[in-house]
Parts: C-alpha cells; structure tokens; sequence
C-alpha cells in the first residue's frame, strides 16, 4: 500500500492477486486444454483436482486475508458442537482495502464458480461421468469458498454495527455519567 | 482516560466497565482487529508474527482485571475468534483451545504465508496421530478430533486411488481401465464416507458431519500403507495378510469414534457399515494391486 500511488488505481498487493487468479485459471485451462494432449484420465483428475485444491487453500488463507481482510473456519469447542468463527478486520482497515483489489476477488470467485457449472452441464450433455466428478469437486470447492467468505462479509458488517451503536450509547452514556459527577 | 480520574467512582464495577468500553474504543482505533477484547494481559503471542503491511494489534497492557468481569462485552463479539492452536500442540489440542489469551487472535490475519503453511501441515500430523495411533483420548468423542480437516483424508483417498490406478495400468488387468479404477476408488470412498457419516445421523446419533468424514478419511491411513505394500510384493496370500492387518488397524481406528456417538443398542448398526466399506477397499486392493 504506497501512499504515493493514487489510491484506487492499482493493486495494492500483485503477487496476491496474481496468485489467486493463477490456481484458478489453471485449473480450469488444464481441464479445458487436456483433452487435447493428455490420453490419461487419471492424469487429468489429479491436477485438476490438485490445482483446485490449492486454489482454495490459497483463497481461504491467504488471498481472502490480503485482498479483503476477511477469514473464515469451522471449530468444536468444548460441547462437542461446531462453530463457525469468522474474523475480519476492523472497519478502518476494511475502508482502507484496495477497491480493485476486492472487486478482483470476488469476481473471480464467482466467474470460476460459474464457469465449472457450465463445464458440468458439457459433460453432464455428453454422459461422461468420469469428468462430471473432477467438475463436481471443483465446484464444491469454488462454492465453499463463496459461501464462507460471504457470511464472513455479513458478519463483519454486522459486528461493526454493532459495535458502532455500543460506541454511541457508551460515549453518551459516560458523558451523562461524567456531567452528572461534575455537578 | 484522563478525565475520569475527574469523576468520582459512582461503583467500583461500573465505573471499570466503562473504562474498559473506553480502552476497547481506544484500542480498536489502534489495533487490526474488530473482535479485539479489552484489558486482558496480553498472553504471550504463540504465532510468531512478521511484519505486514497490517497494523500489529498491541494490546497495550492495561489495568490488569481478573478475566471473569469482562468475559463477554454484551455486544461487541457475538463470534470472537477463538485463537488458532499452536503448532506444536498435538493431545493437548482440546485444551489449548480455552486457555489461550486473546494476543493471538489478530495474528491469524496478519501472519505470514508460511506460518499457515507449518500449521496446517502439522494439524494433519497430529491428527493422523490422535485417529490411528493408540493415545488416551480416543474414547472421547469430543476431544478425538477437536481439530478437523479435510486435507489429510483428501491426500489419502487422491493416493490410493493413484496407487490401485497405476498397478491396473502395470498390469496390464484387461478387466480394468485405469480411469474407471481411479474413479471407482475415489467415488467410493468420498461417497462412502458421506453416506456413513448420514447413517450415523439418520441413527440418531450425535456426531459432526465434518468430523465424522475427516475420521474416516483419516482411518483410511492403514489401507493406503497396506496398498502400497501390496504394490511391493505380488504373493497373493501375503496380500491377503498385509490387507487383512490393515483393514484390523483400520476398524479398530474408527472403532471408538463411531460406536460412541450412537446409542449402545445400535452400536452394531453404526460400525457394521464402515467395516464394510473398509473390507470393499481392501478388495480391490487384492485384485488390482
């Protein structure tokens, strides 16, 4: 994040956006162009899948930190039951996020997850069913990230209404306290 | 705060509450994280954290309070982020979970690429310890798998599936493609696992999804070394024994897991399925391996 760079104009952080868009692409090109040169299924499946699942590790770790500050996991706590944790930077830093750096983000996530529906329905049409699972992992895992990171954003906005209203009724309350005292 | 040593106290746990509300709006203008919570002392960080272009968030060491007045904001944090476990904790994962202070939880968005890497790395260690080997929580359900992923039983179902793929292709086995071995292997066992893991619900029992399939993904661990001995060798009666050994190991693994999140009656109903599956998978160990 420059300072000298008009805000807004560039990526905040390249390496990050390039490496959540590289996955992705790659993935998907593979599957695409391995028809072409590729004679072994297995071959196929296994970087595909493999791509994929770098892909999403790479988004849920660290391009969703980066790009827009946002993270999101699954716990059991002490009763045995699971919870969701989200986690998300405070409202300050989120303004401060790069706009292009989010619009990438989230773009990205739901091109690719569109394009693996559309890969889908190719090979649903041609009743391959070997391709139809590489396209059903991938696409579990495209929507698994979209799910995630999306009830992490509602989550933070949530939480800072809140804490925006608590700070409201606090500083007003300690003001009443404090001019009470005084008088 | 400096005017409120203005003020005069009205009580002593009100006037903290509201110091504390203060520091939290003070520390939050500071700090990186929205689910920062107030005047705890700052534990020692146990993730070592790099310079990044987020701001650290130092709790700055405040008036130390006794954790119990200030356990729960009543609205700041509906979801505050229990901190990740370190990496080195292996059995006391359960444990470490509640103990930790609240130093670390800005740091899981803010540390660097590598430090991630080690940890989810060493999480699929130490849970492939605590499912397959013998250790003293396994009768717990609770603690068995606190920490669940899916990247091990990922790794170990993508294996096998390679390994049974490529003997059918060594071999030359004219009743086998390899595609369809390696589609076989991998379909059976992600919707075995998910199947398994609806039986145990439709059961009635408690168990979680998610942890029930990394379970049993990460009970899979056994096969995996037994095909890849049976790769090895091509004597078929120690095949048979390599597999049986592994397929023991395997059961005994999900054993505990399984059979305690169902009511004892239906014990039987519960595990006689993964047996199953187990010895279907050894099966095709022995005739393609």
């Amino acid at each position: 994040m420059d300072p000298s760079q008009p805000p807004g104009e560039n990526y905040a952080s390249p390496k990050t956006c390039f490496f959540h868009v590289l996955f992705k692409a790659g993935a998907l090109a593979f599957y695409i162009l391995s028809a072409l040169f590729v004679n072994s299924f297995v071959i196929i499946f296994v970087v595909t899948v493999l791509l994929a699942a770098l892909d999403f590790w790479v988004v849920k770790n660290v391009s969703g930190r980066i790009l827009v500050g946002l993270r999101w996991w699954n716990e059991i706590n002490d009763l045995g039951e699971s919870v969701w944790k989200f986690e998300s930077l405070d409202q300050e830093s989120l303004a401060r996020m790069n706009k292009k750096d989010s619009w990438l983000f989230w773009w990205t996530l739901y091109i690719t997850a569109v394009a693996w529906i559309v890969l889908g329905i190719f090979s649903l049409i041609r009743f391959q069913a070997d391709y139809c699972l590489i396209v059903g992992v991938c696409l579990t895992l495209s929507i698994a990230n979209i799910v995630g990171f999306t009830k992490c954003r509602k989550d933070a906005k949530k939480q800072f209404q809140q804490f925006a209203s608590q700070t409201i009724a606090s500083r007003v309350s300690s003001t009443i306290q404090s001019a009470f005292s005084v008088v | 705060m400096s005017h409120n040593s203005d003020t005069i106290p009205l009580h002593a746990s009100s006037q903290s509450d509201i110091d504390e509300i203060e520091n939290l709006i003070n520390t939050s203008i500071q700090s990186s994280s929205s689910t920062v919570l107030p005047a705890r002392p700052p534990s020692p960080p146990r993730i070592p954290v790099s310079a990044s272009p987020f701001i650290q968030s130092n709790l700055p060491p405040l008036q130390p309070k006794p954790q119990s007045t200030i356990q729960k904001p009543p609205s700041i944090v509906p979801s505050a982020p229990l901190p990740p476990l370190p990496p080195s904790s292996g059995n006391s994962a359960g444990g470490s979970i509640s103990g930790t202070g609240f130093g670390s939880p800005p740091n899981t968005l803010t540390e660097p690429v590598w430090d991630t890497v080690k940890r989810d790395l060493s999480r699929i260690v130490s849970n492939l310890k605590l499912v397959v080997f013998p250790n003293p929580y396994r009768e717990d359900p609770g603690k068995a798998l606190r920490d669940w992923d899916l990247w091990g039983p990922f790794f170990f179902i993508v294996f096998l599936g390679l390994a049974l793929s490529w003997s059918a292709s060594v071999k030359k086995l004219r009743e086998w493609k390899e595609s369809e071995v390696f589609a076989v292997a991998f379909a059976l066992l992600a919707a075995g696992a998910v199947i398994l893991t609806l039986n145990v619900l439709l059961l009635g029992g408690h168990i979680i999804f998610f942890q029930s399939l990394s379970l049993l993904g990460y009970c899979l661990f056994p096969l995996v070394i037994g095909a890849l001995v049976c790769m090895l060798k091509d004597n078929v009666i120690i095949k048979v024994i390599v597999v049986s050994v592994a397929l023991a190991w395997s059961s005994w693994a999900a054993y505990p897991f399984m059979s305690s999140a169902v009511n004892p009656r239906r014990k039987a109903l519960a595990l006689y399925p993964v047996f199953l599956m187990y010895v279907s998978v050894g099966f095709l160990i022995i005739a393609i391996d």
